[in-house]
C-alpha cells in the first residue's frame, strides 16, 4: 500500500471522526427538540442534495443525453450519499414526538384533524413509508452506479440500453416516494397546514440543490488532475443552463404555492404563510426570495458567468447555502414560531452530517475511475462543443 | 421507395436518421413546397367543405347568442360556469403542444421535431383563436370586451388586475401574438423559398412582400438564429404560465374542488397532453394525405407517444395527489365534492376521463404501440376526449353541488351549447386547412439543417462562372468552408455567404461578432415587466383605488402574473426589433436577386458573395 494510499484512508476517516464528533457534541449541548429539529434540517440536506444528483443520473438516461457522459460519474458517485444520510436519518425514529404534533398523543387527543389523519400518519405507516423511500432511492442510486462503474471494464454498450429503459419506470418510482416523503417529513411537522403542490416544491429544490453540487465537483477537481479537461466550458454551458432553468422552475413552483393561499386566504393554509412573513421570518423569506431566484437569475443569465470556471462555481456554492436555507425556512418555523434562531447546534449538526456522507463519497470517488470512459457516447461527449 | 427507406428506419435506435437519407436538399424543397403549389388532393376538398359547414354552423351559432343572450346556453345557478369555460380551457390546453415542440423541443436540441414544429405552431396559433372566441362570447356583452383592455375611458374605470380573469386576458392574449410572432419568425426562410420557385406573378408578390426581401445571408442567419433562440427561451416560460394562469382562474377561489395548489403544474401537463394528442391526429392524417411519409416518419411519432406518456403520468400524479390531499386536509366540503366526482352522478365522465387521460396511454409504454398507427391514433382521439371531459369534471362537477344542498342542481348542456362546441371545430379545421394549402407545412430550412449537409448540391460539378466574379456558386458546403478559408488567408472579410439553411461555424470562419440581439430582448423584456408593474400599481392603487376581496390597494402578489407576460411580451419585441435592426430588413430590392441562378440560395443553392459593399451589409 503506497502512501498516497495511507493518507487518503486517514483522511476519511479523521473526516467520519470529525463529523461523529460533532454531532455527539451538538446532541449534548442542544435540547431535545431543538436538536432534533437541527439534525433533520442537515440530514434532509444532505438526502436531498445526493436525490437530485440521483435524478441528474436518472434524466442523464431516460432523454438519451449524450453530452452528459463525462459529467455524469460525479452524480452517480455523489449520490452514494443517499444511503448514508438515510442510515442517518433513522436514529430519529425514536423521538418522533418531538417534531412531529401528530406523534404526541396528549396534542392528538384534543385535535379533531389530527385524529381524522391518524390512518395515515401514526408511527407504523409512517415508518414503513419512510423505509419504502429510502430504500428505493438507495438501490436506485447503487444499481444505476454500479451498472456504470461495471461498464467502464467492460464497455458493454448493452448496459446503457439496460439503463435507458429502467430509467423511465425509475423516475415513476422516485416520483412517487419524493412526494410521501415530502408530506410525510416536512409537511406534517405543521399540525394542521396541507398543499397538494407540496411534493413539487421539495422535489424542486431538490433537484436545483444536486445540479448546484454535481458542477461544484465537475468543476473543483484538483488542477493538473487529467479528468479536469473532461469537463469543457460547454459542459459548463450546459449545466449551467439545467440549474438555470430549475432554479426557475423552483421558484414558478413556489410562487404558485404562495399566490393560491395567499389570495384565497383560507385560515388553515393561510397560517403557515402568515408565521413566515411575520416577524424574524420576514427577512428570512425575503432573503429566500431574492437568494433562492431573483440574484440567481440575473447571474446566470449570462453566457460567460456559465461557461467560466470560476462564476459557475459561486453561483453553485451560493445555491447550495440556498437550498439549506429553504429546508431552515421550511422546518425552523415549527419551532420557533417568532423568527429564526440560528445557533451552534444548526452548524454543528449540518457540517456532522455533511462531514461524514463527503468523507463516505470521498472514498468512493477515490476508488473508482471519475469518468464513465466506457460508455459508447463518451467520445462524443468529450468532443461536445468542440 | 422512399416509402420503404422510412419503414426501415427503426426508432428504437436515438442515432437513427430523423428523415429518409436519400433525401437531398432539393428533394425536401420538392417534397414540401409541392404540397402547396399543386391542386390539393380530392380528400383536402372534402375535409375543408366539412369545415367550413362546421364554421358557418359556429357563426350562426354565435348570432344566435348575441341575439338572444347567454339563456341560451344551459348556465345556470349554481353551474354559472359551465361549456364555454370548458371549451375555452380545451381549446387553450390544444394550443400547448406547438409552443412546446418548436420551444421547448429547440431549446433541448431534440432536432426531431423540425419535420412536424410548424404544423404544431400553426395548429397552436388556431386553437388559441377558438380560445378566445369563448371567454369573449361568455362575458354576454362582448361589444364591451375592450373593457378588459387598460385603455383610458370617460369613466375612469380601469381592469380589476387583482381577479385572474384579468391575467388570462394578457396571458391568453399575449400568448397568441407571441405564438403568431415565433410562427412567422420562423417562416421567414421558407418564404423566400416559395417566392423564388413561384411561377405566377401574384405567388411571387405574396410571398415576395412576406419573406421581407430575405437572401439566405450568413449575416442575417447569425441574427436570424439568435432571434430565434432568444423568442423560444422567452416562449417556455410562457407557455407554462398561460394555462397555469387559467389554472389559477380556478385555484384562487375557495371552491371546494377548485382551490388545490397543485393546479398549475397539473394544468400545463394536461394542456401539453391534449396539445400533443391533437398534434398527433392531424399529423397521422396530414403525412398520407400529402405524402409526407419520409419527413414525418414513425420516429417522429415515438418520440411524441413518449412525451404523451410522461404527461399523462404527471397528470395521473395530479390526479391522485388532488384527492389524497382533500382527504389529508380533513375539510368536509373538499372531501365531499372529490368523493362526487369520483362515485356523483357524473361518475361516468370522471371514469372516461380515467380510461382516456391515464389507461389508454399506459400502451405507450411499449415501442410497439408507439409505432402503430392505428393504436397512435385511437390512443391520441381518446386523449382528446378525456381532456375535454377533464374540463367538464373540474368546471361543472364541482359546481353542480353547491354548499347549500336545497340549490343543487345537475346540469343540461342545449343544442346551443353543443353546436357551438361542434362549430369551434369548425373555425380550427377552416384554418388548418387553409394553412397546409398556402404555407409550407413543414419547416424546409430547419429540415435541411438536420439533413447530412454533405449531401447538398450532389447533382452535378459546376464551375464558378467567369462573368459573376462577385457571386460564386459552390457544390457543397465544404467547398464554400474551403473558398472562406482561402478569402480569409488572404486577408478578406468582405464577403458574404449564402445557404439555405443555417450552418454553424459558417459565422466563425467569416470573423463575425456574436449576435447583440440579446442586448435589446433583455433591455425591452425588462422595461416591459416595470412598465406591467407600474400600470397595475397606478391603475388600482393610484388612480381608481378600489378595495377588492380584502385585498390591499398595492396587492403585488396578484400583479406578478401580468407582470410576467409584459416582460415576456416586451422579451419577444425586443428580440424581433434587434433582428430587423441588425438585418436590416425588410428590403425592397436587392443587387443580389439579379444575378442567374441565386434563387437556388433559397432551395439547395452555396452562393459566395465577394465585395460590392453592399452584399455585405
Amino acid at each position: 500500500m503506497n502512501e498516497s494510499v495511507i493518507l487518503k484512508r486517514l483522511l476519511i476517516m479523521s473526516f467520519i471522526m470529525a463529523g461523529a464528533a460533532m454531532l455527539a457534541i451538538a446532541l449534548a449541548v442542544g435540547d431535545r427538540r431543538q436538536f432534533s429539529f437541527s439534525y433533520l434540517t442537515a440530514v434532509l440536506d444532505v438526502l436531498t442534495t445526493a436525490l437530485g444528483c440521483l435524478f441528474f443520473v436518472l434524466l442523464h438516461f431516460v432523454t438519451r443525453s449524450r453530452w452528459s457522459v463525462v459529467v455524469r460519474r460525479w452524480a452517480e458517485q455523489a449520490s452514494v450519499a443517499i444511503p448514508v444520510a438515510s442510515a442517518l436519518l433513522l436514529p430519529l425514529g425514536f423521538g418522533l414526538g418531538a417534531l412531529y404534533p401528530w406523534a404526541d398523543v396528549s396534542i392528538v387527543r384534543s385535535d379533531p384533524l389530527l385524529q381524522h389523519r391518524q390512518p395515515v400518519t401514526n408511527a407504523l405507516s409512517f415508518g414503513a413509508r419512510t423505509l419504502a423511500d429510502l430504500l428505493v432511492w438507495s438501490a436506485l442510486a447503487w444499481w444505476f452506479r454500479r451498472k456504470s462503474l461495471q461498464q467502464d471494464l467492460d464497455r458493454d454498450p448493452r448496459i446503457t440500453r439496460v439503463l435507458q429503459a429502467a430509467s423511465a419506470p425509475a423516475l415513476v418510482l422516485v416520483g412517487v416516494t419524493v412526494t410521501a416523503a415530502a408530506f410525510d417529513w416536512i409537511m406534517s411537522l405543521d399540525r394542521h397546514w396541507s398543499s397538494s403542490i407540496f411534493g413539487v416544491y421539495f422535489f424542486a429544490g431538490s433537484v436545483v440543490s444536486g445540479l448546484a453540487l454535481l458542477i461544484l465537483m465537475a468543476i473543483i477537481v484538483r488542477p493538473g488532475d487529467p479528468f479536469e479537461s473532461f469537463c469543457g466550458a460547454a459542459h459548463r454551458h450546459d449545466l449551467g443552463k439545467l440549474l438555470f432553468g430549475f432554479i426557475c422552475f423552483w421558484a414558478y413552483i413556489a410562487f404558485s404555492q404562495f399566490l393560491l393561499i395567499w389570495y384565497a386566504n383560507i385560515p388553515e393554509e393561510t397560517e403557515w404563510y402568515a408565521i413566515r412573513m411575520r416577524g424574524g421570518w420576514r427577512l428570512m423569506t425575503l432573503i429566500l426570495a431574492l437568494g433562492h431566484f431573483v440574484v440567481p437569475f440575473f447571474f446566470l443569465l449570462s453566457r460567460e458567468v456559465k461557461r467560466r470556471r470560476a462564476t459557475l462555481a459561486a453561483a453553485a456554492f451560493w445555491i447550495l447555502l440556498m437550498h439549506y436555507a429553504d429546508l431552515y425556512w421550511l422546518i425552523m418555523p415549527n419551532l420557533h414560531r417568532g423568527g429564526p434562531r440560528l445557533q451552534p447546534v444548526d452548524a454543528l449538526t449540518l457540517m456532522g452530517v455533511a462531514a461524514i456522507a463527503t468523507a463516505v463519497v470521498a472514498h468512493f470517488l477515490f476508488s473508482s475511475p471519475r469518468v464513465a470512459a466506457g460508455d459508447p457516447a463518451f467520445a462524443e461527449s468529450f468532443a461536445h462543443g468542440v | 421507395m422512399n416509402h420503404h427507406a422510412t419503414l426501415e428506419i427503426d426508432p428504437a435506435d436515438d442515432r437513427a436518421p430523423l428523415i429518409s437519407e436519400r433525401a437531398s436538399l432539393h428533394e425536401i424543397t420538392e417534397t414540401v413546397a409541392r404540397v402547396v403549389e399543386w391542386k390539393p388532393p380530392r380528400g383536402w376538398y372534402l375535409v375543408f367543405g366539412i369545415s367550413l359547414a362546421l364554421l358557418s354552423l359556429f357563426v350562426v351559432s354565435l348570432g344566435r347568442l348575441l341575439w338572444e343572450g347567454v339563456g341560451i346556453w344551459g348556465n345556470n345557478v349554481p353551474v354559472a360556469w359551465a361549456m364555454p369555460i370548458v371549451n375555452f380551457v380545451f381549446w387553450v390546453g390544444i394550443g400547448h403542444a406547438g409552443t412546446l415542440i418548436s420551444a421547448i423541443l429547440f431549446l433541448f436540441r431534440q432536432r426531431w421535431r423540425t419535420s412536424i414544429n410548424r404544423a404544431a405552431e400553426a395548429m397552436t396559433l388556431f386553437a388559441v383563436m377558438c380560445a378566445l372566441v369563448f371567454p369573449a362570447v361568455h362575458t354576454g356583452r362582448p361589444w364591451l370586451g375592450y373593457w378588459l383592455l387598460p385603455v383610458p375611458n370617460q369613466m375612469g374605470l380601469w381592469p380589476q388586475f387583482r381577479s385572474p380573469l384579468i391575467w388570462d386576458v394578457f396571458a391568453v392574449s399575449i400568448y397568441g401574438a407571441v405564438s403568431a410572432i415565433f410562427w412567422y419568425l420562423g417562416l421567414i426562410p421558407d418564404l423566400a423559398t416559395m417566392r423564388d420557385r413561384a411561377t405566377s406573378r401574384l405567388r411571387q408578390w405574396t410571398y415576395g412582400l412576406l419573406a421581407l426581401g430575405w437572401r439566405s445571408s450568413q449575416r442575417h442567419w447569425v441574427h436570424y438564429e439568435s432571434a430565434y433562440l432568444l423568442i423560444a427561451g422567452l416562449a417556455t416560460p410562457l407557455v407554462l404560465s398561460v394555462h397555469s394562469v387559467v389554472s389559477f382562474d380556478f385555484a384562487v377561489s375557495q371552491l371546494p374542488g377548485w382551490h388545490s395548489t397543485i393546479l398549475p403544474p397539473y394544468f400545463v401537463a394536461g394542456a401539453i397532453l391534449s396539445g400533443m394528442a391533437m398534434v398527433i391526429t392531424l399529423m397521422l392524417i396530414c403525412r398520407v394525405a400529402f405524402g409526407l411519409q419520409h419527413l414525418i416518419t414513425m420516429v417522429h411519432f415515438d418520440r411524441m407517444a413518449r412525451i404523451l406518456l410522461l404527461t399523462s403520468l404527471m397528470v395521473a400524479y395530479s390526479y391522485a395527489v388532488e384527492m389524497y390531499t382533500a382527504w389529508y386536509s380533513g375539510n368536509p366540503y373538499e372531501r365531499f365534492v372529490l368523493a362526487d366526482r369520483a362515485f356523483g352522478h357524473y361518475a361516468w365522465a370522471y371514469l372516461l376521463m380515467l380510461l382516456g387521460n391515464v389507461l389508454l396511454p399506459q400502451a405507450f409504454w411499449l415501442r410497439r404501440a408507439r409505432t402503430s398507427i392505428p393504436v397512435l391514433f385511437f390512443v391520441s382521439l381518446f386523449v382528446n376526449v378525456g381532456m375535454w371531459l377533464e374540463r367538464f369534471v373540474i368546471v361543472i362537477v364541482s359546481l353542480h353541488r353547491d354548499f347549500i344542498p336545497s340549490i343543487w342542481r345537475d346540469y343540461t348542456p342545449t343544442l346551443w351549447d353543443l353546436s357551438t362546441l361542434a362549430g369551434s371545430f369548425g373555425l380550427f379545421f377552416t384554418m388548418f386547412c387553409l394553412f397546409v394549402r398556402f404555407v409550407p407545412m413543414v419547416a424546409m430550412s430547419e429540415v435541411k439543417s438536420v439533413a447530412a449537409p454533405h449531401r447538398a448540391g450532389v447533382t452535378e460539378a459546376r464551375s464558378p462562372r467567369p462573368e459573376s466574379s462577385v457571386l460564386i456558386e459552390l457544390n457543397t458546403a465544404e467547398e464554400l468552408v474551403f473558398a472562406m478559408r482561402e478569402l480569409r488567408s488572404a486577408g478578406r472579410t468582405d464577403f458574404d455567404v449564402h445557404t439555405p439553411m443555417p450552418i454553424h461555424g459558417l459565422g466563425e470562419l467569416m470573423g463575425l461578432k456574436r449576435s447583440p440581439v440579446p442586448w435589446f430582448a433583455l433591455v425591452f423584456g425588462l422595461l416591459g415587466a416595470a412598465g406591467g408593474m407600474l400600470l397595475q400599481w397606478w391603475t388600482t392603487g393610484v388612480a381608481y383605488p378600489l378595495i377588492v376581496s380584502g385585498k390591499p390597494f398595492f396587492s403585488w402578489p396578484s400583479y406578478v402574473p401580468v407582470m410576467f407576460e409584459c416582460g415576456v411580451f416586451g422579451g419577444v419585441i425586443g428580440a424581433v426589433i434587434g433582428f430587423l435592426t441588425m438585418t436590416k430588413l425588410p428590403r425592397h430590392h436587392h443587387p443580389l436577386f439579379e444575378a442567374p441562378n441565386f434563387e437556388r440560395a433559397t432551395d439547395d443553392g452555396f452562393f459566395l458573395s465577394i465585395a460590392s459593399g453592399e452584399s455585405t451589409q
